[in-house]
């Protein structure tokens, strides 16, 4: 799948890279500045932001709230994914209202918590626990299926007790799809990240794009977007790592 | 009356089961969990919330006014033109680039970075860019959605098109097709599937820009209704906002599946 670097492959890339600079260094500088900002000026302004400690400080405070939110999910949703797995009749029972909870597009529900919640670190870690929690279960229940019933027939046969079936049968068969349903909560905890940071009380990342834009500074606008942009790449790059890690447990069931 | 053909829900072969008692059956067990869940959301809130959050008891009595209301009929169908729009822009545009991609090296090799980094940005950071650009009203929320659903066509699109098996590629090379009506009748026809597993996962991404965007620009639609009912304490009327919301996701996931397994019968499952 992944074409070999030969060298017309990095030419082409790079010939393509140093356009796209171009382009918006030129773009910069024939609009008004409060539409786009030039890339040197948006480098200049990272330059000066990371001098400062801005960039760190504003970096780690969206980051406290990222992972608080994600982890949380992981840690409600994978062991509630494995249960579902074990106990099908009440993977029959919340089937549907797990598949409806996954397809709720999570943002509407933002409002209710600004204005139940108001402001402070709670509700912001609600809105990315939110946004992650129900990929993580939904992909776990779906490994759920793919355990088959004849390897718990099995273990029940040659005396496995409860736990060891858990440790033997349920989280190794359930765990790449857990991964599959974590990738996803990594691009999505992300996106409602910077929600909350927009509508909820500012803070991180998203206070400087909102900062930006309230005071026509294109530039740092610009340069916050950048860094969300490198994060996101970093944190799809992680997530297909994870997946990939684990993909090769799955059972040829499928 | 048993029900061990439906037992097969549960993706596991009834063949062990024998009889279930109907106390058992899938569909009874899902109502009685939707009974205790409703009834655990009801009593939480009664004992727990203010009295104006959202209980279903509430929100039955208020769903039918909401949804005769002309206000919220008029937001509910601004939202979703916007999306629908946002989307067919999307799937024309994200097929040709994806198509392009997909087949033709240099296009891949000159676009790869971009599609890659904007398909893993959350378009949500773009949002004060595009008011920016667009004004603070509809252009700004069809940008956010075209934003937000381009780019999962065009990754997947590009995958379907470089997926073709070769064989078929040389069939039509034997019996000289030329070069647009291989595209055409071969490759697009073989990417379908993956075309439309990209179409589910933008018109998710879609909803939400949609409704993201007219939480930033104050426009009228299903997420401005519901920002400005919660503002207001009417919580029951803007959770009928989300009801819709949740039913037009999972509406459109129903008719992409359908339409895969009606008209593109070669899918088999993956990509």
């Amino acid at each position: 799948m992944k074409p070999r670097h030969g060298r017309a492959e990095s030419l082409t890339i790079a010939a393509s890279l140093a356009l796209g600079a171009l382009a918006w260094e030129v773009a910069g500088h024939s609009t008004s500045g409060a539409f786009w900002a030039p890339l040197s000026a948006t480098l200049k302004n990272l330059w000066d932001i990371t001098r400062e400690g801005v960039l760190l400080r504003q970096c780690a405070s969206s980051f406290q709230l990222y992972v608080s939110g994600l982890m949380l999910a992981i840690a409600v949703g994978a062991p509630l994914g494995v249960l579902l797995a074990r106990v099908a009749w009440l993977r029959t029972a919340l089937d549907p209202y797990i598949m409806m909870l996954y397809a709720t597009p999570m943002v509407a529900l933002v409002p209710f918590i600004l204005s139940i919640m108001g402001f402070g670190f709670a509700p912001k870690v609600l809105v990315v626990f939110l946004f992650a929690v129900f990929p993580v279960i939904y992909n776990t229940v779906e490994g759920a299926r793919s355990v088959r019933p004849e390897l718990i027939e099995v273990a029940h046969a040659f005396r496995s007790r409860e736990w060891q079936l858990w440790r033997d049968v349920m989280i190794p068969y359930t765990l790449p799809f857990t991964m599959t349903g974590i990738r996803q909560a990594i691009a999505r905890g992300l996106v409602g990240m910077i929600v909350a940071e927009f509508f909820l009380s500012p803070s991180g990342l998203g206070q400087m794009i909102m900062m930006g834009s309230q005071n026509f500074d294109t530039a740092g606008m610009l340069s916050a977007i950048l860094v969300i942009v490198v994060v996101g790449v970093g944190l799809m790059d992680l997530g297909r790592l994870l997946e990939n890690r684990f993909a090769v447990w799955r059972g040829e069931t499928r | 009356m048993t029900a061990v053909g439906t037992a097969l829900a549960a993706g596991q072969p009834a063949a062990g089961n024998g009889t279930r008692p109907w106390y058992a059956a899938p569909l009874a067990l899902q109502l009685a969990a939707g009974v205790v869940l409703l009834g655990a959301w009801e009593i939480g809130v009664r004992m727990l919330a203010p009295a104006y959050v959202a209980r279903p008891s509430r929100v039955v009595v208020v769903f039918l006014r909401v949804l005769s209301d002309a206000q919220f009929l008029a937001a509910a169908a601004a939202t979703l033109r916007a999306v629908l729009e946002g989307l067919l822009l999307s799937i024309m545009l994200g097929t040709v680039i994806g198509l392009a991609m997909g087949r033709v090296v240099a296009v891949e090799r000159g676009l790869r970075y971009y599609v890659n980094s904007l398909f893993a940005t959350p378009m949500v950071a773009i949002l004060p860019l595009m008011s920016l650009w667009f004004g603070y009203d509809g252009d700004a929320r069809l940008a956010t959605v075209v934003f937000a659903a381009l780019f999962s066509v065009v990754v997947n699109t590009c995958d379907g098109a470089r997926a073709v098996p070769n064989d078929y590629l040389e069939v039509a090379h034997s019996f000289r097709a030329r070069g647009w009506r291989t595209l055409l009748d071969v490759v697009l026809p073989a990417s379908l599937p993956y075309l439309l597993a990209g179409v589910r996962l933008a018109a998710g991404r879609a909803l939400v820009a949609a409704v993201v965007a007219e939480f930033f620009v104050s426009i009228p639609g299903l997420g401005y209704y519901i920002l400005f009912n919660s503002r207001t304490f009417k919580h029951s009327e803007a959770f009928v906002a989300v009801i819709v919301l949740v039913a037009v996701g999972v509406g459109f996931d129903a008719l992409i599946n359908w339409i895969t397994r009606r008209y593109l019968p070669w899918a088999r499952r993956g990509g």
